[in-house]
């Protein structure tokens, strides 16, 4: 009898790991808005994987901060654009069938690289805000205050790309 | 941690402060008062006001040159080498941000400026870290203001789409780098550069050691373009504004080289592996090994068909790049550092000239330069000392950058084991001679086109290309003056 | 392998959504779908830290992902800003048509 948490594993990879297909090779739609909200799907079941490596924080701030912020940026934009959907434009055969050859090659040795990890040791750490705050406001601190100057960087990069150049 | 510790770091971090505070007071002098200004004036303010904060942050880091420091599990390590780099690059930063006083690609110059002085600063945080989230976080504050810079010329699109390859490119690489540095900590528990490599050498020729080091040197392959991935290379550089281009050529590359030859040298020496001839064994060197062969070709090669100046300086820095790479091999990092120092030099006068000639003419083809000679004297002996130091022609800095570069390569390994890497680089830069020796032949030979009149930059520009070409000439002739203080 | 969820089970799911990362970002030709594939791919390195940060019990690689979640933020902000830039010159969002620009 699996315990419940097993389940949960599998239950979270499967749906990521479909959402994720679902994502960059849909086979129904080209639409990037379909893309999008797999997307946003992938997220969320990756949320729940942290949540079962006891990482409760980050589970919060990914919702929060990429199901949240970033995706609805990503959907801002291309409303934005108003993108029509891809078009079906003659795809290069040989071109994808090498690519995902390429890609599936990638994984198998990724998967193979993987599987030789030995876990380290069988302590339980816990994600939670108050140990995190605090390695964050010692031990990294100081790339804790540059994340403010990349903040500036993206502020003043996007006012200026993103405005009209007036004549 | 104690309120004296962040005192601490306060002080240890002056410099840094200080260029951050440049950039605040040059966004906020541009805002404040300059918006009525013109475009003309407000670049040679901004370039000012940057110049000034660098130097008291160059006078902070010469009066505190012999710090040494290692803090905070190792975010901040300063040596008197890395405070060296530092002053390299606050150096280049301010040759760059005065060539944007050469042509007017944006209105928005204040800022420009003050990204270039963002850059900087994560090139600064870059060379003083062991740590791999600390070199992610500042490799990406200084790839994000790069990004941006490249984009800044509105008025041309091709400007956006560079910028656009350039952050996909980018994009891709850090998801590498990343993917990388996660499999180096599962292995090792930290990400701490010194600590890693007590522990890593344990697992040497497990697979996953090898796919974290390939995915690694994959990433920061992109960021020094080397072959096979520098396809955003000549784009970006043919579409960004020069003094982006020009940046992205010297200052992005000196802190990239330093920092990757800091990760494969302090965070994997047990891991290198070997790529002498014929005992080849899986590790970092052979990676890197390979890497440097397909850039040397490929770099100098696809230079040969090039008609634009800027994709075969693209390409001739893809070449570079290979070049560079045999000092990491070689372990040797004063080496690796004049090199990349001396490169960055006269990458950016390059820059400057092309910045300079382009303004005037609006022409970009290596054509472009006909008869300089005739229509700028200065600029044709400044163009000529840079263009000859990258081919490595003696006394020039390239020379020596190059020779003490293979030096380093052809010592490693018993019984000549990387030879055929050192014959190599040897006869790619033969082949290099052909196209660099054409774009003199326009300088010099090639006769005046008629109707084009004097060529001339501002005089402050003019300055900064002579004492750069100046530089290039003596660092040549006399390279202990540089190298004693990169050891 | 078993069939309990141990640090193996998590990694091949990395692997795997690293993988359909670069799948997309290679094989699509929407600038915005080519941008989700990335965001792929930082996100397996994410699950691959958080794994690691369990099973090697310490902190340090979830305050990795803390950062990287910031400044993947950051970098989104800049690449859609891009991707508008583009567009107001090009009226397109395809790869195929950065054509002024060889590859």
């Amino acid at each position: 009898m699996p315990a419940l948490t097993d389940l949960l594993f599998y239950g979270f990879a499967g749906l990521a790991l479909l959402f994720g297909f679902l994502c960059v090779a849909n086979p129904l739609s080209r639409n990037p808005v379909t893309s999008a909200m797999f997307l946003v799907l992938t997220i969320c079941s990756l949320a729940g994987l942290f949540v079962l490596l006891n990482a409760f924080f980050l589970a919060a701030v990914q919702v929060l901060v990429y199901a949240g912020a970033v995706m609805v940026l990503f959907l801002f934009v291309i409303m934005l654009l108003d993108l029509k959907e891809e078009e079906r434009r003659k795809l290069n055969k040989v071109a994808l069938g090498a690519g995902t050859v390429a890609v599936a090659v990638i994984a198998g040795i990724l998967i193979r690289a993987v599987t030789s990890a030995k876990p380290a040791a069988d302590k339980l750490v816990e994600g939670t805000t108050k140990p995190l705050g605090r390695i964050l406001f010692t031990e990294y601190l100081l790339p804790f205050e540059i994340l403010s100057l990349l903040l500036l960087v993206a502020m003043v990069g996007v006012i200026l790309l993103s405005k009209k150049e007036l004549k | 941690m104690t309120n004296g510790d962040y005192y601490q770091l306060l002080k240890l971090l002056a410099p840094e402060w200080t260029v951050v505070g440049t950039v605040l007071a040059i966004l906020f002098a541009d805002l404040q008062f300059w918006r009525n200004r013109s475009v003309a004036w407000r670049s040679a303010g901004a370039a000012s006001i940057l110049s000034l904060g660098f130097a008291a942050a160059a006078g902070l880091l010469i009066w505190k040159r012999a710090v040494t420091a290692d803090l905070l599990g190792g975010t901040l390590v300063l040596s008197p080498t890395s405070q060296y780099v530092k002053l390299a690059l606050l150096g280049l930063a301010i040759v760059t941000a005065w060539l944007c006083t050469e042509g007017e690609f944006t209105k928005h110059v204040g800022e420009f400026v003050a990204l270039i002085a963002l850059a900087t600063a994560g090139m600064m945080f870059l060379v003083s870290t062991e740590n791999l989230l600390m070199v992610f976080v500042a490799l990406e504050l200084v790839s994000l203001s790069l990004y941006v810079m490249t984009a800044f010329n509105k008025r041309s699109p091709r400007s956006a789409e560079a910028a656009l390859k350039y952050f996909l490119f980018g994009g891709m690489a850090a998801a590498f780098t990343l993917f990388g540095f996660s499999f180096l900590y599962g292995l090792t528990g930290s990400i701490h550069l010194p600590t890693i490599a007590a522990k890593i050498s344990w697992h040497a020729g497990d697979p996953l050691t090898l796919v974290a080091i390939v995915l690694v040197v994959a990433g920061f392959g992109f960021k020094i373009a080397a072959v096979p991935f520098h396809l955003w290379a000549p784009d970006a550089y043919e579409g960004a504004p020069a003094p982006a281009a020009a940046f992205i050529a010297s200052g992005s590359k000196v802190a990239s080289f330093f920092v990757l030859g800091k990760l494969l040298s302090v965070g994997l020496p047990g891991v290198g592996g070997s790529g002498a001839w014929k005992a080849f064994s899986p590790g970092w060197l052979a990676v890197v090994a390979i890497l440097a062969t397909a850039s040397m070709i490929f770099g100098n090669l696809a230079a040969l068909a090039q008609s634009s100046l800027r994709r075969l300086l693209a390409y001739s820095a893809i070449a570079h790049a290979g070049y560079a790479l045999l000092a990491i091999i070689g372990g040797s990092q004063p080496a690796l550092l004049y090199y990349a120092i001396t490169y960055a030099v006269t990458s950016v006068g390059i820059f400057g000239v092309v910045a300079v000639v382009e303004n005037r003419t609006g022409n970009e083809d290596i054509a472009g330069l006909a008869g300089l000679r005739e229509r700028s004297f200065l600029l044709s002996v400044a163009l000529s000392v840079f263009v000859l130091s990258l081919a490595g022609v003696p006394p020039l800095a390239g020379f020596f950058g190059k020779f003490y570069a293979f030096a380093a390569a052809a010592k490693l390994g018993s019984s000549l084991g990387y030879w055929w890497l050192v014959a190599l680089a040897l006869g790619a830069s033969c082949v290099s001679l052909f196209y660099y020796l054409q774009v003199l032949k326009q300088v010099w030979v090639a006769p005046v086109p008629e109707g084009q009149g004097k060529v001339a930059g501002g005089w402050v520009v003019s300055i900064l290309l002579a004492l750069l070409a100046l530089a290039v000439l003596v660092t040549g002739a006399a390279p202990e003056l540089l190298i004693r203080f990169l050891k | 392998m078993s069939l309990t969820p141990g640090l193996h089970h998590f990694l091949v799911v990395s692997a795997l959504l690293f993988s359909l990362g670069l799948l997309g970002v290679l094989a699509r030709r929407n600038l915005l779908v080519i941008y989700m594939g990335l965001e792929l791919m930082l996100n397996a390195a994410n699950l691959a830290l958080v794994a690691f940060s369990r099973f090697n019990a310490n902190l340090n690689g979830q305050v990795m992902v803390f950062f990287i979640i910031t400044v993947a933020a950051a970098e989104v902000a800049v690449g859609l800003a891009l991707i508008v830039a583009l567009y107001r010159k090009r009226q397109s969002a395809h790869v195929e048509d950065l054509t002024s620009l060889k590859l």
